[in-house]
């Protein structure tokens, strides 16, 4: 140990303090563990950053620990568990804090004394214990759990480095979630975007400048619009590039009332004496935006077609191959046979739920639909039930009741026209309701499904009574890739798209283009004795002939 | 003087170009879903009406207001009781024998995963500790509210607590002190960005006639963080909820876990606070019951509040 002739006592006390520590699990001992612990000590210790000279490398921290226990005889022991090791590998076994305490008070005293340069150390070592001790003291007050559990305090920086990084462990993302996310970045295609204006003055300027006639936006006084350019010099700017909403003043319209609840959707433009607003965004924008939506589009289309090295949950002709194009057969779901149309990936179902409400049109009652045969449709996959109020639990008991487990909860964010959450009227019964629920059903341990692509929230304006938010089609085309088969239950006309099959009562007539499906639907038809005038209806309403035919892609997955 | 076309000259850079400010005929709609895959910017930040949710709404923010006052105007002291986890159930079983201590709000729990809520709701008596009518709200993340729902729905338990909302909290993005994060996190498949409440109605009210103990439709489900919340443990949108509800002055809020001290657990005006990292350990049973039987176990009625709150419509005698 002919190097180090002088003592590291930062690490005397470094031992000293966390003896008990450093020998449990997990550390045990292990000296390079504990050298990386001693570093960040170091790090943590220190007001100004180390200097190059206390950062040892680990030769020189096994040196140091063995120039110890060879001056402080029996204050450290160690031990080889293999023979074969080099001296690095050792264990410390054991620290004696006795001689350890000894040896620091005895280096401590002869710097204290001596007056060379050790002495000016100890002396810049003794001003910052001096100024720290009033921060000390504070800092005491503060932390709770220094006061409640009287630990060292240096033995508590311990825990606290340790746990954070176990926290950084925890929170590392499996690498699978950031290749979807990146892979669907790459091939996801975009989907026209303005952002708009937040700016309360530029809609009440384009309130004085626009012409309105029959709730249309007609013209503009640009004369006028070229003058508040000049009082807010990127009016101009903000116009041209964002969705503007404009008060469409009318001679009822009392400014004082505040905004009518229902906006564009109210049935009294004529007579409501609330602030209504038109959406006014100019022409040439939205052409522009159309124009640059097409060509990225173009552009991911034809960049895809390299084969993507990260495949998983997608098929790996993913870009060449087609979607399905749409299916639907209408049908009274409850008396369906599902057996006909085979296995999914996806399933969604929106079922009226048989709250206290008049609704359009009839609901089914609760117990037909916890009835469903849904169990049959999938053999691994997930579900997806739209829920409100007291059917959460209902739903969540007949997801059990097929084979799912509830995995997560998808809340819909339900804004109006001014992109605000629905905050008036009486929407709930105790509270308004401002959001809808979804509830995520897996059932087996389906592998290829990419996690963690999107959120669990979709923010999205409504439309028609119950009519849900497209851009759950596109989470779900993320999750389980454009081919897997998918099936919506309870699907209305404007449910309708490729890649999916759509069954419900409301739908018109039956198209079908998957050979097996439509060999077994006619069989189930042509067996039905006394099939209800629907089946009748759709007998006629299935375009075989003319359609192109796709293979059946039951066993996608 | 209207132009009849709206066509005007724009001096660019260097050209001169004409640009029409026609406006586009079909409505656009915005996809934040797409938009968040393409920038990463996360659909909740699109929402315009975060900061002030009655936004547009004069009549609605005057409610707010009038709530707001009457309720700071009868609040009891802000009350902290310190103790560690596994005294909680023997102090509350203390203060409902001993010192016959009931509460109207009882709010258990905060926006973290690590809760011991089941161990708690099943050792305490909570029908002694929630008088009646009273009203119950558990915060916890989805999976936990949906892990209790085998409890909370069970007959007992269901007959004496009527499950009547859900609640949802959401963090504003993922450098909030809200964001859920991986936490607990292997199986699910969408990110998680959300809290969930479970909110029960104990005893028997009824919107239309009880005025004087509730006012319904004030609030809605759905609470998005703002800027100012970041200071502690629980946001002070998940109280107000429990405020603009309920007219009692009696709240309880328990939270059976260690949010540590980085995120200390505030006090709140008219609120007893029970958490082992909470600021503040003044509570006494005594003084508390002196304050209410001062303020009143209610908030009386309020001529202003009475006319701006949305109401039951009048059923007509037949």
């Amino acid at each position: 140990m002919t190097h180090n002739s002088t003592m590291n006592l930062p690490l005397v006390q470094f031992l000293m303090e966390n003896d008990a520590e450093l020998l449990k699990v997990p550390l045990s001992g292990h000296l390079r563990d504990i050298y990386s612990i001693y570093l960040i000590q170091m790090e943590n210790n220190h007001i100004e950053p180390p200097t190059h000279e206390q950062l040892i490398s680990f030769e020189e921290f096994v040196n140091d620990l063995k120039f110890i226990s060879e001056v402080a005889p029996g204050s450290l022991s160690f031990k080889r568990e293999n023979p074969l090791l080099s001296q690095v590998d050792e264990l410390l076994e054991y620290i004696d804090v006795f001689p350890l305490k000894t040896l620091y008070e005895l280096y401590t005293k002869r710097q204290e004394s001596s007056n060379d340069q050790v002495q000016q150390n100890s002396n810049k070592k003794k001003e910052q214990v001096g100024n720290t001790s009033t921060l000390e003291r504070l800092i005491n007050i503060l932390d709770f759990e220094k006061s409640m559990t009287t630990v060292h305090s240096s033995n508590n920086q311990q825990h606290k480095i340790l746990s954070n990084q176990l926290n950084k462990i925890l929170e590392t993302e499996p690498a699978s979630y950031e290749l979807a996310r990146q892979r669907a970045k790459e091939i996801t295609p975009v989907i026209e975007y303005i952002s708009t204006c937040r700016d309360h003055q530029h809609s009440s300027i384009l309130a004085s400048t626009v012409y309105i006639v029959n709730n249309k936006i007609v013209s503009m006084q640009w004369s006028k619009l070229s003058k508040y350019e000049i009082e807010n010099p990127q009016f101009m700017a903000c116009l041209k590039s964002k969705i503007h909403y404009v008060p469409n003043l009318k001679p009822q319209t009392d400014l004082t009332l505040g905004d009518c609840s229902y906006l564009d959707t109210c049935h009294k433009l004529g007579s409501c004496r609330y602030l209504h607003y038109l959406q006014y965004i100019p022409e040439f924008l939205t052409d522009e935006v159309t124009r640059e939506t097409h060509a990225k589009n173009i552009k991911i289309k034809s960049e895809s077609l390299k084969i993507p090295f990260y495949t998983h949950g997608n098929c790996s002709s993913l870009v060449i191959k087609e979607q399905a194009p749409p299916q639907w057969i209408r049908c009274d779901v409850r008396k369906f046979d599902f057996n006909i149309i085979g296995k999914f990936s996806v399933v969604i179902a929106d079922p009226a739920w048989n709250i206290h409400m008049n609704l359009p049109y009839g609901t089914c009652n609760d117990i037909e639909l916890l009835q469903l045969p849904l169990n049959h449709l999938q053999d691994e996959g997930i579900l997806f039930l739209w829920v409100t109020g007291r059917a959460i639990e209902l739903g969540k008991e007949s997801l059990a009741n097929w084979g799912y487990k509830v995995i997560n909860e998808l809340s819909w964010i339900k804004t109006n026209q001014l992109g605000r959450t629905i905050v008036t009227g009486r929407t709930g019964h105790w509270l308004n309701h401002s959001k809808e629920h979804l509830l995520l059903g897996v059932k087996g341990d389906p592998q290829w499904i990419n996690k963690h692509i999107d959120i669990d929230l979709i923010v999205s304006t409504t439309r028609e009574t119950s009519r849900k938010p497209d851009e759950l089609y596109g989470i779900i085309e993320r999750l389980v890739g454009p081919h897997a088969r998918k099936l919506e239950i309870f699907g209305r006309d404007h449910n309708i798209r490729p890649g999916w099959l759509t069954i419900g009562n409301q739908l018109s007539g039956t198209c079908i283009h998957e050979m097996d499906v439509k060999r077994k639907y006619d069989k189930f038809i042509a067996s039905n004795k006394n099939p209800n005038k629907w089946h009748k209806k759709d007998m006629n309403g299935i375009k075989s002939g003319n359609q192109k035919k796709f293979q059946s892609q039951i066993s996608t997955f | 003087m209207i132009e009849s076309e709206t066509t005007y000259k724009v001096r660019d850079s260097e050209n001169t170009k004409h640009v029409s400010f026609k406006p586009t005929k079909e409505f656009h709609t915005n996809d934040y879903s797409n938009r968040y895959i393409q920038t990463g910017s996360l659909p909740q930040k699109h929402v315009t009406n975060i900061e002030n949710s009655v936004e547009g709404y004069p009549k609605l923010q005057k409610l707010f207001q009038e709530k707001e006052k009457q309720v700071s105007q009868y609040a009891s002291t802000p009350f902290g009781c310190k103790v560690d986890i596994d005294e909680m159930v023997p102090t509350l079983n203390r203060w409902i024998q001993r010192d016959n201590l009931s509460f109207d709000v009882v709010m258990v729990g905060c926006l973290t995963d690590n809760q011991f809520i089941y161990p708690l709701l099943t050792q305490l008596p909570l029908d002694k500790l929630v008088s009646k009518p009273g009203f119950l709200f558990i915060w916890a993340s989805s999976q936990k509210i949906n892990e209790l729902s085998k409890l909370l729905n069970n007959e007992i338990w269901a007959k004496k607590f009527r499950r009547s909302e859900e609640l949802v909290f959401v963090p504003i993005d993922k450098e909030s002190p809200f964001y859920p994060g991986l936490d607990q996190d292997d199986s699910t498949l969408l990110e998680k960005m959300q809290w969930h409440c479970w909110m029960c109605i104990t005893g028997t009210v009824r919107r239309s006639t009880d005025g004087h103990l509730i006012h319904c439709n004030v609030d809605t489900d759905l609470q998005i963080e703002t800027q100012n919340t970041r200071n502690g443990a629980v946001p002070s949108h998940l109280y107000k909820v429990a405020e603009n509800f309920s007219t009692a002055t009696r709240r309880l809020h328990i939270i059976p876990a260690r949010t540590g001290w980085e995120t200390p657990v505030r006090l709140r005006p008219g609120w007893v606070i029970m958490s082992p990292d909470v600021m503040l350990d003044n509570f006494s049973p005594n003084r508390y019951k002196n304050e209410i039987s001062n303020i009143g176990t209610n908030i009386p009625l309020k001529n202003e509040i009475e006319a701006l709150r949305p109401k039951s419509p009048i059923q007509k005698a037949v």
